[in-house]
């Protein structure tokens, strides 16, 4: 109710003693090494003749290479294609479902806001080899049925295409967008819109002077961040698109290092494109940074909690709720059903009343006997929880360093701990081969599930520092200057108040964590050895290997175990939530 | 200027005894301050977004200088943007994306004012609010009381026959409130626009209405100016929500003229003001400023005597809690006559201030804070 109340107050800056001090120097040196040190030796790499940082030599050779390359200007039209074209559409999709659900009166609204999780917990790479199986030319069942239907000679869809890939990367980041969104939709003081209206505005001029300008910082950041996202993604490129010789650069990167013509990974020319890569996703971290600030300047106050005005549809409604139950039969149903019945089968055959005679759990049972599929699942949960327990621990650290101490360097800190969301995961891979063979006398860990545990926590920090941040600066700094004046130090006062109120984050963070380590195909590819298969690249191997029902078996159970982690995320979020509302 | 008639309005289609409003009509002339006072839940704010076209009524009829703007007998639902209103929200609804001058040049832009024209309005609304320094100020760069003002520019700027206003100084602190009471009040007379005002605050009401209406469970309960509605309520809910009152239940033994022989825990008094109907149960209301205290108990038409239990000073007011009989009276005197607590008293109870209101309310319900 007062004044500028945007910014929570803050205790002083540097207010911290020597304890806060070291704590806060030792987390900088330790972000120094996760995140500075693999950037500089993928620097280093790209200067090397060989591609090894400590071995002799200089030469920009590897950029020549590159860089010169006649198919280079291809390789990023399209990557840039790819990229805008995802994002666009799962932009106009997920305005759309974050308008619909929070503020029209479509029935169904509450259900689909839960079911929104459902295709975050499908893998991508799980998603591209469902919609293989139903769009391949070849062999893909809506392509057949199509074919029957219409009296076709060929199919009328191929999902090994660019407009594939962009339709299905864009269905797997609709629920981003929208829970992006939603609360930029939700917060907004219906008042904004509603003195429009009482200032003889129409709905239309509302729409585009009011409505839209103070969205836009929200859509911007979302644009920005999918951006990112399609930039490093790799799953869908590199099940839909590598097989049809469409390269984006992650899938570049992966080819020179796992597939070169060569015979040897080419290490001097992966990091030399590395560095053309960073540089983009730098400039559009950048570019997302600067519109979250915006978006928060915008953040309306108000008096009373407000009853969002619910927009009546009328008969469009059911329109509406058909249009998103179609897109959820899309991203989710469609995919899945078709990986049950994969997973079902001796081999890969069309659903049909006749082969339903050969389902078998075979592939199901495999997980009880077969001792490769035994170690990915034990190295896949091992891996997560260390990753997922760490990253929370580290998260809550940096976050009350930066937030509620204000230490010394806090803003290095930060942006150490945010930088990693630009780097894309087989960078990230690539960048832990160089640091752990060259340090390999100190942290033999190259080849073991530890080099994932690195390699995800450097990843998902960037996650979790914004959450525990978000967090941490809504719980009021008098709940803890009251513990302070009741006579505990500050261990106490972090153990007793600031831990429990952050305790839901934490487990949010924990499970979201979790969940992704899960499901993480790209750095675990390129850091993949004897010892540390793990489910994704498990997957991988046998869809790639040409055994889809047993890649699709993988696939049922990985995400049967996705849904699980990320319900009880959406639960904890809720009440993190709800604790913060007070 | 104004004129609402039997508006209806429900919670909830599925429920015929859920009404946020039922049945309130009111009609304001030209010029006039005219405040819907009740709590909250009251139906006070649904009325005044009915008539601003937010909220759409059930049923009823609303006019704006002549023009129907709602009429559920006619089927007539005019959309806000073609009314002739303003309006200032509680929470000010100040668009962040935009300048000081941004947000009042806006309802101009929307109606296609030239910008020469536009310019000069501008500026003559924010002098008006004596905001002219700030005009290229981004709107969130402001206090409370600033963006208070923004969105009175921006709603006077538009010069709409009619300027509803929900609550608009509840946001600010006490001190800033009552002077942009003051403003508030000056400004409405010297634009000579029409004011509907919602409040839950009773002195906000009494300072700048020309007539109150007090509304309670969807109806209007009493609709009277800021002076008879304190000196003489018609009802207990509304003696009760404006200015302090307890009411002791009391029946009329026998009527004289304009005043009446009653009968309460005090004793018998005489009342000087009378409700129309004298059915029902009644109540005796005697404002505690109105008692009067004297040194020793004297003989007469309603005076009594009393013991002092116990004082509360608070500066401005010394409040006295009488014992008479088995009753507690509150008093309210100033510092310049005080007495000693325990001692005994005389109270006189001027019967043109013992006031017989209809209904009965439950010690302590439906106070004002």
């Amino acid at each position: 109710m007062a004044a500028l109340p945007h910014a929570a107050p803050r205790p002083p800056e540097g207010s911290g003693g020597w304890g806060v001090r070291l704590a806060a120097a030792a987390v900088a040196a330790l972000l120094v090494y996760l995140v500075i040190v693999p950037l500089v030796l993928l620097g280093v790499s790209s200067l090397r003749p060989t591609g090894f940082p400590l071995e002799p030599g200089l030469t920009f050779g590897n950029f020549a290479t590159v860089y010169g390359d006649p198919r280079f200007p291809k390789l990023v039209g399209t990557t840039v294609m790819f990229a805008l074209g995802s994002t666009g559409l799962a932009l106009v999709f997920g305005i759309l479902l974050a308008w619909l659900i929070e503020r029209t009166d479509m029935p169904g609204r509450g259900a689909f806001r839960m079911l929104v999780i459902l295709p975050m917990a499908t893998p991508p790479v799980l998603l591209a080899i469902g919609w293989a199986m139903l769009l391949s030319p070849r062999t893909g069942l809506f392509n057949l049925i199509l074919m029957d239907v219409f009296g076709l000679q060929s199919a009328p869809f191929n999902v090994y295409t660019l407009p594939g890939m962009i339709f299905v990367e864009s269905l797997a980041l609709v629920p981003t967008a929208f829970l992006f969104l939603a609360p930029a939709f939700r917060n907004m003081d219906p008042n904004l819109e509603e003195a429009a209206l009482t200032s003889g505005a129409g709905a239309w001029f509302m729409v585009r002077r009011v409505l839209l300008p103070l969205l836009w910082p929200a859509i911007a950041a979302c644009g920005a961040f999918l951006l990112i996202v399609c930039f490093v993604v790799f799953d869908i490129p590199g099940t839909l698109g590598m097989p049809a010789r469409i390269y984006v650069l992650s899938t570049q990167i992966y080819y020179l290092t796992a597939d070169s013509p060569a015979g040897v990974p080419l290490y001097g020319q992966v990091s030399a494109l590395g560095t053309f890569f960073l540089l983009i996703l730098f400039g559009l971290g950048y570019l997302y940074y600067r519109f979250t600030r915006q978006s928060q300047k915008y953040r309306t106050i108000s008096g009373k909690g407000f009853r969002p005005r619910l927009i009546p549809l009328g008969p469009w409604r059911w329109l509406a709720a058909g249009g998103v139950t179609l897109y959820f039969a899309l991203a989710v149903l469609a995919p899945l059903a078709i990986l049950v019945w994969a997973s079902l089968m001796p081999y890969q055959t069309r659903p049909t009343l006749s082969s339903l005679g050969l389902a078998t759990l075979e592939n199901h049972l495999d997980f009880l006997r077969n001792a490769r599929l035994i170690t990915a699942t034990v190295n896949s949960l091992t891996v997560a929880f260390f990753a997922a327990t760490l990253v929370a621990i580290l998260s809550l650290v940096v976050s009350w360093l930066v937030v509620r101490q204000r230490a010394p360097g806090a803003q290095l800190i930060d942006n150490l701990a945010f930088t990693p969301i630009a780097i894309p995961g087989v960078m990230l891979g690539v960048a832990m081969v160089y640091v752990y063979l060259t340090l390999d006398f100190v942290f033999p860990i190259y080849g073991s599930i530890w080099i994932l545990v690195v390699a995800y926590v450097t990843h998902y920090l960037s996650f979790g520092s914004r959450l525990a941040n978000g967090v941490m600066v809504q719980i009021h700094p008098e709940l803890e200057e009251a513990a302070r004046a009741s006579g505990a130090g500050p261990g106490r006062v972090l153990r007793r108040i600031t831990a429990p109120l952050v305790w839901p984050a934490v487990a949010a963070i924990w499970i979201w964590v979790l969940a992704h380590a899960m499901r993480e195909l790209s750095t675990a590819l390129m850091l993949s050895g004897r010892e540390n298969t793990v489910l994704p690249t498990l997957l991988w191997d046998y869809w790639t290997g040409g055994e889809p029902t047993r890649a699709a078996t993988v696939g049922v159970w990985l995400i049967v175990a996705l849904a699980v982690f990320l319900t009880i995320w959406h639960v904890l979020s809720e009440r993190s939530a709800n604790t913060r509302a007070r | 200027m104004l004129k609402v008639e039997h508006l209806l309005k429900r919670y909830d289609r599925s429920d015929p005894d859920a009404f946020a409003v039922r049945d309130v009509s009111f009609e304001v002339s030209a010029g006039e301050f005219f405040t819907l006072l009740g709590p909250s839940g009251c139906g006070k704010t649904t009325t005044l977004r009915s008539v601003a076209g937010l909220e759409m009524p059930d049923e009823g009829e609303i006019a704006i200088s002549g023009v129907k703007v709602y009429s559920s007998s006619q089927g007539v639902a005019l959309p806000v943007a073609r009314r002739d209103i303003a309006m200032v929200f509680q929470s000010y609804a100040i668009w962040p994306h935009m300048t000081v001058g941004q947000n009042v040049a806006f309802p101009l832009e929307a109606a296609g004012v030239r910008s020469a024209q536009l310019k000069s309005r501008v500026e003559r609304a924010l002098e008006m609010v004596g905001l002219a320094a700030f005009r290229d100020r981004p709107a969130p760069m402001l206090s409370g009381g600033q963006q208070q003002r923004v969105a009175l520019a921006r709603a006077i700027v538009k010069e709409a026959r009619i300027l509803l206003l929900d609550e608009p100084l509840s946001n600010l602190d006490a001190k800033l409130r009552d002077q942009m009471r003051i403003e508030l009040r000056d400004l409405q007379r010297r634009i000579g626009t029409t004011a509907i005002y919602v409040t839950h605050d009773q002195d906000e009401a009494m300072s700048l209405s020309d007539r109150v209406a007090v509304m309670s469970n969807g109806r209007i309960v009493e609709l009277a100016p800021p002076l008879a509605l304190y000196l003489q309520p018609r009802t207990a809910f509304a003696a009760r929500f404006v200015g302090q009152a307890d009411l002791l239940e009391c029946r009329v033994l026998g009527r004289d003229g304009d005043t009446a022989e009653i009968e309460c825990a005090l004793g018998r008094l005489r009342a000087g003001v009378l409700p129309p109907q004298l059915d029902g149960p009644l109540s005796l209301l005697v404002r505690p400023e109105h008692i009067e205290l004297h040194e020793s108990a004297e003989p007469g038409v309603n005076r009594l005597t009393g013991v002092i239990e116990r004082i509360v000073f608070s500066g401005r007011i010394v409040e006295y809690f009488v014992r008479v009989g088995e009753r507690v009276v509150r008093v309210q005197g100033t510092s310049r006559a005080m007495f000693a607590a325990g001692r005994t008293i005389g109270l006189h109870l001027p019967p043109e201030r013992c006031v017989v209101v209809a209904g009965a309310l439950p010690a302590g319900g439906a106070a004002p804070h």
